[in-house]
């Protein structure tokens, strides 16, 4: 490889080649998609390890992974369609780095932690929210640290339609969980600005409560709180700051396996 | 009867589905010159000049036009025959440009990249003009747009009234009046195959064109109109097509495709990629519509007032029929003693509208039947009982042209419906204040069967015996993929005694076929079926004439069936018989015959939906749905079923989730693809039941009655009104996105 030609990688090709932006015309395309050693799930360690090229399919479909934190699992399985699914990956959801990016969302909650290989030849290990597109970094893999991760973790999305659709705003969940009490509770969101956010009020809301009415009823109203801090002003403000109590209903009752419809969250409302 | 009222597959299937089937995209013929459009960026401007850079050095490229080298003829797309007058306010490509999206240039080139790529080195120097965004402000716009380059540019550009009954008086007697107002957006086909044309010279100075249409006489009018050439010189044949609903409708590419094949000599390709399916064809028109119903205590609608808007876009093309055509379907839906409609049409720099799957009766049963549904609800009315105790009845007549609607069973559509829709124990039960509310919801609607009383509403079809004893349809048919051909097929077979499969469809070319005004108006069976049934029955005379001779038998004895003539114990298959015929050297039997309709009845449907309503979330699940139609006879009741379900997921679509979205500030199309444009997918469809009412039409063949457009009228109003009741809303703006309902409910939870 010349290095004067630029080089840009492809993967899946489901940003890539869908986009409205042009394609550039002079440089090398990397094609990632058949390189063997950077597709791989480990999970049987402490720390979770996901290759760059790893398909979305695959990382939907890894029972183990999704013991270990669902919220990823559960976010690949509702990335776009399954033929989608087949042919995108974990790193090009990364590297596009749209704000409704679902996996990215997902990983922000487990603290992620990227392997890159730089232009030069080097290494380096970042965490996501350093990563920074278009710099010709490979992302070479996703490290979940052990030590972030919480038992239970769950991820739900709003787009216009139930399926195949960009979320609007989506929402993963992590928590400790038992007899009916919430321990830490950590929440990340997508598309309330360029990157995932925190929602701090709500996670201060649930941490330490039972799994009630009343409880739940404050968190939603901190989730409410959460958006018009990042969002005041914006068009889509009025839908976002109700719809967010929907959508953090339903994100924790997936965390408790439970049904969105169970008396318990209608009577919330 | 053997052939008809048959679920027979499409007799094109397997082509289809093998890809054996070639579409006009996967033609390749020698020499073809590939093109590509500059589109305009502006939403009304004067081309002040055009610098072509260095576009026309680039290898490969062959010519550059725009409007100082192409001809300035005006046109109007919407024409179905040679010499109709309608404004011919469209030009091939127009020095002032009037929406986003419209034509500025073409470039002609060895392959679409290079034409496309040719593109980029154009410059253009526009100068803005005011631009008018919205009907609303069109109406304030009344008069001269701009006369830059003329035809007048006027608002309104069509305005209809009609009056009937004293309405004055049932408004004052009714013991209630209610006043709503209700938006249906821009929506887009959605066709899977965008727009497409080839074009090459023919000899002696003529020009072919091969495109999917939906009528090959449309488009040579057209396309003669804007190019100020004979017809004659226009020889066009249908392609197979790739899906319509209306968008291919009116020719968009063919006149400068043909121009250009005429001018370059070459076969010519021009072809649309998706976002320009969207920003530069057309639209079903966007319509506000106010109505007040006066009602009475048990639910008799004693008069109605309405007004409606229709926003045209940028050029005339049909539009201007959508308030006429929105009054006809209005006043055949209801029997109701005080009428009084106001239609206007209006001009906007926006994309130019026409035919969708209804022409005006989607938008104008949507007003209606919201309306109507608030009104009842103001009264504590059953929706169903007050719809049945109104609705038109069999022979009725309707007050606007005073025509005879047919065996018009609307009503039995709402009882037959009910019953099997459970809707008494359905409707009563309501759940209120939790996070999920269900609701029920219906809505009734009609739709003409063809163009009659219009002077034109004719068809002719050819059925002639071929040598291996099948039978050739020759007729200029369009089937869009719904079938028609099939149906059609079967109704032939039907009459000569053969399987619908022996029937060879002709593509219509308009060499060899009569005039027909094509796939339009939900014509198709009712009228060409028509048609088709009597080439058949004379087809049939003919051959059982000649089967006589050969079983010497006479003619009334011999019984056609099952691709034989029979005559007491003896018999002779059609192939044997054309052979014999051959050796005496006798033509094979044709017959031709030319329909021509004497009435329009009405179609009618009521349909049933269950809706499921997240208020936190404001998303809407429609959970089951009920269809009935009165088709009069289904002449393949699976056609007729894949129609409703398509219509559903259109309407669905239309209540939920499509608006093309033109920016009021910019005029830019913000739906401009199918990541922003949202159609309803297969997970957003619920369980469909079709129920078919088959009383029969005297007046249609075998009894048959049109589907195509109906099926999907009444889907949008019934949703919406099954939102309503679950929220006990008064949502009336489509379509009901997410934050259109949780800004209804947080209203509501306001109000206590
Ligand atoms: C119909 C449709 C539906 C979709 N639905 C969703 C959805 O629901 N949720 C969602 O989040 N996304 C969705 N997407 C977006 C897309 O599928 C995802 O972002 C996907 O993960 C991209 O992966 P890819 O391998 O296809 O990326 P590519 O298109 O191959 O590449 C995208 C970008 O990433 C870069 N890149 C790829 N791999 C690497 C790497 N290992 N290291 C560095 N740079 C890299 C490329 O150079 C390019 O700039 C959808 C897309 C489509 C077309």
């Amino acid at each position: 490889m010349k290095r004067s030609s630029p080089v840009y990688f492809v993967a899946g090709g489901t940003d890539l080649l869908t986009s409205a932006r042009q394609m550039p015309l002079v440089g090398t395309l990397v094609d990632l998609s058949g390189v063997h050693d950077l597709a791989f799930i480990e999970s049987s360690g402490a720390d979770i390890r996901i290759g760059g090229a790893t398909t979305i399919a695959a990382i939907a479909a890894h029972t183990k992974l999704a013991a270990r934190f669902s919220a990823l699992s559960q976010a690949a399985g509702e990335c776009g369609s399954m033929q989608i699914r087949n042919r995108a990956t974990l790193g090009g959801n990364i590297a596009n780095a749209a704000p409704a990016a679902d996996l990215v969302t997902a990983l922000i909650l487990a603290n992620a932690r990227l392997k890159l290989f730089l232009p030069g030849g080097s290494c380096a290990e970042i965490t996501l929210e350093e990563f920074r597109s278009g710099t010709g970094a490979l992302i070479a893999e996703a490290v979940l640290p052990n030590l972030e991760l919480l038992p239970r973790s769950a991820f739900a999305k709003l787009g216009l339609r139930r399926d195949l659709t960009i979320a609007r705003i989506n929402l993963a969940a992590m928590a400790e969980f038992s007899d009916g009490r919430f321990g830490s509770v950590r929440l990340v969101a997508g598309a309330l600005g360029p990157h995932p956010i925190r929602l701090l009020r709500a996670e201060g809301a649930l941490s330490g409560c039972p799994l009630a009415p009343a409880s739940l009823r404050v968190f939603v109203d901190a989730l409410a709180a959460d958006v018009d801090a990042a969002i005041a002003g914006r068009a889509s403000h009025c839908w976002k700051r109700r719809a967010i109590r929907g959508l953090g209903l339903d994100a924790i009752a997936r965390l408790c396996e439970m049904s969105p419809r169970d008396p318990l969250f209608d009577e919330t409302w | 009867m053997d052939q008809v009222a048959r679920r027979i597959p499409l007799i094109d299937g397997i082509e289809k589905v093998t890809g054996r089937l070639r579409f006009t995209a996967d033609r390749k013929l020698p020499g073809l010159a590939h093109s590509a459009l500059l589109l305009s960026p502006r939403a009304h401007a004067r081309i002040v000049s055009l610098d072509p850079g260095d576009a026309l050095d680039l290898p490969g490229v062959i010519g550059l036009w725009w409007h100082a080298n192409t001809p300035k003829n005006g046109y109007n797309s919407s024409i179905w025959y040679a010499g109709q007058s309608a404004l011919a306010d469209e030009r091939m490509f127009p020095p002032v440009v009037r929406h986003i999206g419209d034509r500025v240039a073409v470039v002609l080139a060895e392959t679409e990249d290079i034409a496309r790529a040719a593109l980029s080195r154009i410059a253009v120097t526009y100068e803005d003009l005011p631009s008018v965004l919205s009907a609303e402000a069109a109406l304030d716009h009344a008069g001269p747009v701009t006369d830059a380059d003329g035809p007048t540019y006027l608002n309104p550009v069509d305005e209809i009234a009609f009056a009937h009954g004293d309405l004055e008086s049932a408004m004052a007697r009714a013991d209630h009046v209610a006043e709503v107002t209700v938006r249906t957006p821009r929506s887009h086909h959605c066709a899977i195959e965008p727009h497409v044309c080839l074009a090459w010279p023919e000899p002696g100075g003529r020009v072919a064109i091969h495109s999917p249409c939906q009528s090959v006489f449309a488009v040579q009018a057209v396309v003669a109109q804007a190019l100020a050439i004979d017809p004659d010189r226009l020889h066009v044949t249908k392609a197979p097509i790739g899906g319509s609903f209306g968008g291919k409708a009116e020719p968009i590419l063919d006149p400068i495709c043909a121009f250009l094949a005429l001018r370059s000599g070459r076969p010519v390709r021009m072809a649309l990629n998706r976002q320009e399916t969207f920003t530069s064809t057309r639209t079903r028109s966007a319509a506000y519509g106010r109505m007040r119903i006066a009602l009475a205590a048990d639910g008799r609608i004693l008069g109605r007032d309405t007004e409606v808007l229709v926003d045209i876009g940028a050029y005339c093309t049909g539009g201007s029929y959508l308030p006429g055509s929105m009054l006809q379907r209005l006043v055949r839906l209801y029997a109701i003693p005080a009428e009084r409609y106001r239609g206007r049409a209006v001009y906007t720099n926006t994309l130019p509208t026409g035919a969708f799957r209804g022409y005006g009766s989607p938008q104008i049963h949507a007003i209606g039947e919201i309306a109507l549904d608030l009104a009842l609800c103001d009264m504590g009315l059953d929706p169903v009982a007050a719809r049945v105790r109104n609705i038109v009845a069999p022979a009725a007549r309707d007050p606007w042209q005073n025509l005879p609607l047919g065996n018009a069973r609307g009503a039995d559509c709402l009882i037959q419906g009910a019953e099997t829709f459970g809707w008494t124990g359905r409707r009563a039960e309501r759940k209120a204040n939790s996070r999920f509310r269900c609701g029920v919801g219906m809505a009734v609607a009609t739709h003409i069967n063809g163009c009659f009383p219009g002077e034109d509403e004719a068809s002719t079809a050819t059925l002639r015996l071929l040598p291996n004893g099948h039978a050739e349809l020759v007729c200029a048919l369009h089937d869009l993929g719904c079938g028609s051909d099939t149906s059609l097929a079967q109704i032939a077979a039907e009459t000569v005694g053969l399987n619908a499969s022996d029937i060879h469809v002709a593509a219509a070319d308009t060499d060899t076929c009569a005039y027909d005004l094509g796939t339009r108006a939900s014509r198709m069976t009712y009228i060409v079926g028509e048609a088709v049934r009597q080439a058949g029955i004379a087809l049939a005379a003919a051959v059982a004439e000649q089967a006589a001779l050969a079983l010497n038998a006479q003619s009334n004895e011999i019984v056609l069936r099952c691709g034989r003539a029979t005559a007491n114990d003896r018999s002779i298959t059609l192939a044997e018989l054309a052979a014999w015929l051959s050796t005496r050297g006798t033509d094979l039997p044709a017959a031709t015959y030319t329909h021509r309709a004497t009435a329009n009845p009405g179609s009618y449907a009521a349909h049933f939906a269950e809706v499921d309503v997240d208020t936190l979330t404001g998303q809407v699940r429609v959970t089951d749905y009920l269809a009935v139609h009165d088709v009069g006879r289904a002449i393949n009741p699976m056609l007729v079923e894949g129609q409703i379900h398509g219509g559903i997921q259109i309407g669905i679509g239309y209540a939920l989730y499509e608006d093309v979205a033109v920016d009021t500030g910019t005029g830019r199309v913000h739906a401009d693809s199918f990541a922003r444009y949202t159609v309803a997918n297969a997970p957003e469809m619920p369980p469909v039941r079709v129920l078919l009412i088959e009383e029969g039409e005297p007046t249609g063949p075998f009894g048959a009655k049109a589907i195509g457009e109906i099926a999907t009228i009444p889907v949008a109003p019934a949703v919406v009104n099954a939102v309503n009741h679950a929220l006990g809303s008064r949502l009336t703006d489509l379509p009901l996105l997410p934050d259109r309902i949780v800004e209804a409910v947080v209203q509501i939870e306001r109000q206590g």
